[in-house]
């Protein structure tokens, strides 16, 4: 079981279902919830300006379509060398899209190791669990 | 010659009767002599004498004889000779000569009204009527005004041309001479003349005629230059047909002598202009579209070719340049850039619209969906609330297939490219098989599948899946209540790489009389059943022509259907 991963969804109902899902699932202990890029970003700033924080997120699980910061805007701050200390984290984006651009983009970026179309499920969690 | 004879018997019989004389005074005279003697010396003398007589008379009527012989013979020499001449020039000339007895109206012809104009010696009349006869109809009046008035000597020479009508019913174009013969009253007795045949010059002329209407007549413009120039610029025109005239608006005399480079502006395109001076430069012909101005300082689109002209001995001549106004074209052409870019953007903007509302669709679904899986973890008591859950499940799956069956029309429609692999044909029927297993437990059809000699297939498998599960679907949707289903796929090897499926049931069918083309069309249902949401077939054939395969469909309701599907293996 993981220690601690974050979701980050503008929709308070998918967030819901993804906590009672990774419940079911024993899949990770925590999860922080952000509802947007923006506000990921600043967690995970306290969480790096936190000397006593040692947790630090696993899998970002990020959906793409959101106000303020969607989804790959939050990648592309994320990965930039302020966060270098977040390298091994790795990002699923979990979306409702279909459009094979995202699709296509999401391959381009080494650390997006799946793409999975919501609703997340056991089996989905099962599998994941299994490739990291 | 009849004197001569009897002038000279007359003269022999005188001369022979003195010597019959003087024979006899001598006998007389001379007793010492017999008489026996004396007639013998008699004769022999005589026949001496009368000998040497006739020898000369012979030999001189020999003499004569021959010298007469011998002029003969050089008349005859002579005649035969001028003959021969006559044939010889009749021949080399190749004309046609008549001769034309005036008062009596008789014509002879010479041999060339056969060779040339094939006529037989009985076909040939020998009169003028069946020379005037044979004239065209179009040139008879004309050439008898002008042969009657020479006749009546009003003209010194006549010549005309006219055509002559060949024994096989063509006509020759002819250029006819004649000259005239009088009587000591200066009546004209006969006429004598050659007939020439012209009709190769003739057609020439006609062929270089329709030649030239190309030029004047052509709506494209057509201009010739010379063949260089001394200052760089496109060399000077010495002609420019009616058809540039009118394009640029200059008079043709303002043309002449000009350089293509005065019809060029501040629009002509730089680049083109080099391309055509490089070619003059390299003698090499050369095609561009460029602006050019007319005289009142309008532009106009032209589309010109620069060719080079080759005289007899290679040198380069002149340039030809032909040149088309397209200006309504480019103008056409440019609306439709603008046209196309809007579509395309519309088409980009509504295929964004189309992500965006599945997405926002596709959302909360997804909710719903999750929100259902939790459910089931649930052991419900209330057997209403059973009941409603169990509605409210139905509604959400069948509102998800929905959404998943359009989110593919549009992504099958977006796909320019697809990716193919090589695949075991029977695993993935296996598989497909197994994604409805449900289905196919509950309703146990006789599913028959013949591969024939196919063990692999070069496809794309989620098309290929998506295609059967639609077709395997279909049939178990619209099976036939009064029989057992019977689903019987065969696959097999066709030429050109081609791998040819039939898949066959026998269910309701489709009335296709009905439904011909709505077949495969969008949101088209056949059968009023509760599930049917009129996309499967689309789908299927959208997504199979994605591939470069095809689909065809045979049908009769109630005893089944039948579609026949060709893949690019």
């Amino acid at each position: 079981m993981l220690e601690i991963i974050m979701c980050i969804d503008d929709d308070p109902i998918t967030l819901m279902l993804f906590k009672k899902v990774v419940q079911k699932a024993s899949f990770a202990k925590d999860i922080i919830n952000a509802i947007n890029g923006q506000q990921a970003i600043s967690l995970i700033n306290t969480i790096n300006n936190n000397p006593n924080q040692e947790k630090k997120p696993e899998i970002i699980f990020l959906d793409l379509n959101m106000p303020i910061m969607g989804g790959w805007e939050f990648i592309d701050l994320f990965n930039t060398s302020n966060y270098q200390n977040l390298k091994n984290t790795k990002i699923v984006i979990l979306t409702s899209t279909i459009d094979p651009e995202d699709i296509k983009k999401s391959k381009s970026y080494p650390n997006v190791i799946e793409f999975l179309p919501k609703p997340i499920t056991v089996e989905m969690l099962n599998d994941l669990k299994a490739k990291i | 010659m009849k004197n001569k004879a009897n002038q000279i018997t007359l003269i022999y019989i005188l001369s022979t009767l003195f010597l019959a004389i003087v024979s006899y005074k001598l006998a007389k005279h001379l007793p010492y002599l017999t008489t026996f003697t004396f007639n013998f010396v008699k004769d022999l003398f005589f026949i001496t004498i009368t000998g040497l007589f006739f020898r000369y008379i012979l030999s001189k009527n020999d003499e004569k004889n021959s010298e007469v012989n011998k002029n003969l013979r050089q008349t005859n020499d002579k005649l035969k000779e001028s003959n021969d001449k006559y044939d010889i020039v009749a021949k080399a000339t190749s004309d046609t000569i008549w001769d034309w007895k005036i008062p009596e109206d008789h014509i002879t012809w010479n041999k060339g009204i056969k060779e040339i104009f094939g006529y037989s010696q009985n076909q040939v009349g020998h009169n003028s009527r069946w020379w005037f006869d044979n004239i065209h109809p179009e040139d008879s009046i004309k050439m008898s005004i002008k042969l009657y008035s020479f006749l009546e000597q009003k003209t010194e020479k006549w010549q005309d041309q006219y055509r002559f009508k060949c024994s096989d019913g063509s006509y020759k174009y002819v250029l006819d001479r004649g000259f005239i013969i009088k009587d000591e009253n200066g009546k004209a007795i006969r006429m004598i003349g050659t007939i020439q045949d012209i009709t190769k010059q003739k057609e020439e002329e006609n062929r270089l005629k329709l030649l030239e209407t190309v030029f004047t007549e052509a709506r494209d413009a057509i201009i010739i230059t010379e063949a260089i120039s001394n200052d760089n610029q496109v060399p000077k025109i010495v002609f420019a047909n009616p058809a540039f005239n009118r394009m640029s608006g200059y008079e043709h005399s303002e043309v002449i002598g000009k350089s293509l480079n005065s019809f060029m502006g501040k629009n002509s395109d730089l680049h083109e202009i080099e391309k055509l001076t490089d070619s003059i430069k390299n003698r090499k012909e050369c095609f561009l579209e460029i602006i050019l101005y007319k005289k009142d300082q309008s532009e106009y689109w032209v589309r010109l070719s620069f060719i080079p002209v080759y005289n007899v001995e290679h040198d380069l001549s002149h340039w030809i340049s032909i040149q088309r106004d397209i200006t309504e074209e480019k103008k056409l052409e440019k609306e439709k850039e603008i046209l196309i870019r809007e579509l395309t953007q519309n088409n980009k903007d509504l295929k964004q619209f189309s992500y965006i509302t599945s997405h926002n669709l596709r959302a909360p679904l997804s909710n719903l969906m999750g929100l259902l899986n939790l459910i089931e973890d649930f052991t419900i008591e209330d057997e209403e609330l059973k009941e409603i859950l169990a509605g409210f499940k139905m509604s959400t799956h069948f509102l998800n297939n929905t959404i998943n069956d359009l989110a593919k029309v549009i992504t099958i429609k977006d796909s320019t490219s697809i990716q193919n692999e090589e695949l075991l044909i029977r695993d993935v029927f296996k598989n497909i098989l197994n994604q409805l297993q449900i289905q196919l437990d509950d309703i146990k059809p006789q599913l028959n599948i013949d591969y024939g000699t196919i063990t692999k297939i070069n496809t794309n498998k989620a098309y290929f899946e998506s295609i059967f599960i639609n077709l395997l679907t279909n049939s178990l949707k619209y099976r036939s209540k009064n029989r057992d289903l019977t689903i019987d796929i065969i696959i097999t090897e066709e030429e050109n790489n081609t791998i040819k499926i039939i898949f066959k049931d026998n269910g309701i069918g489709i009335d296709l009389e009905r439904n011909k083309n709505k077949v495969f069309g969008l949101y088209q249902r056949f059968h009023d059943y509760p599930d049917s949401k009129g996309l499967g077939l689309f789908l299927v054939k959208s997504q199979i022509e994605t591939m470069g395969g095809n689909i065809s469909i045979q049908s009769e309701v109630d005893k089944g259907t039948e579609f026949t599907l060709t893949f690019k293996s």
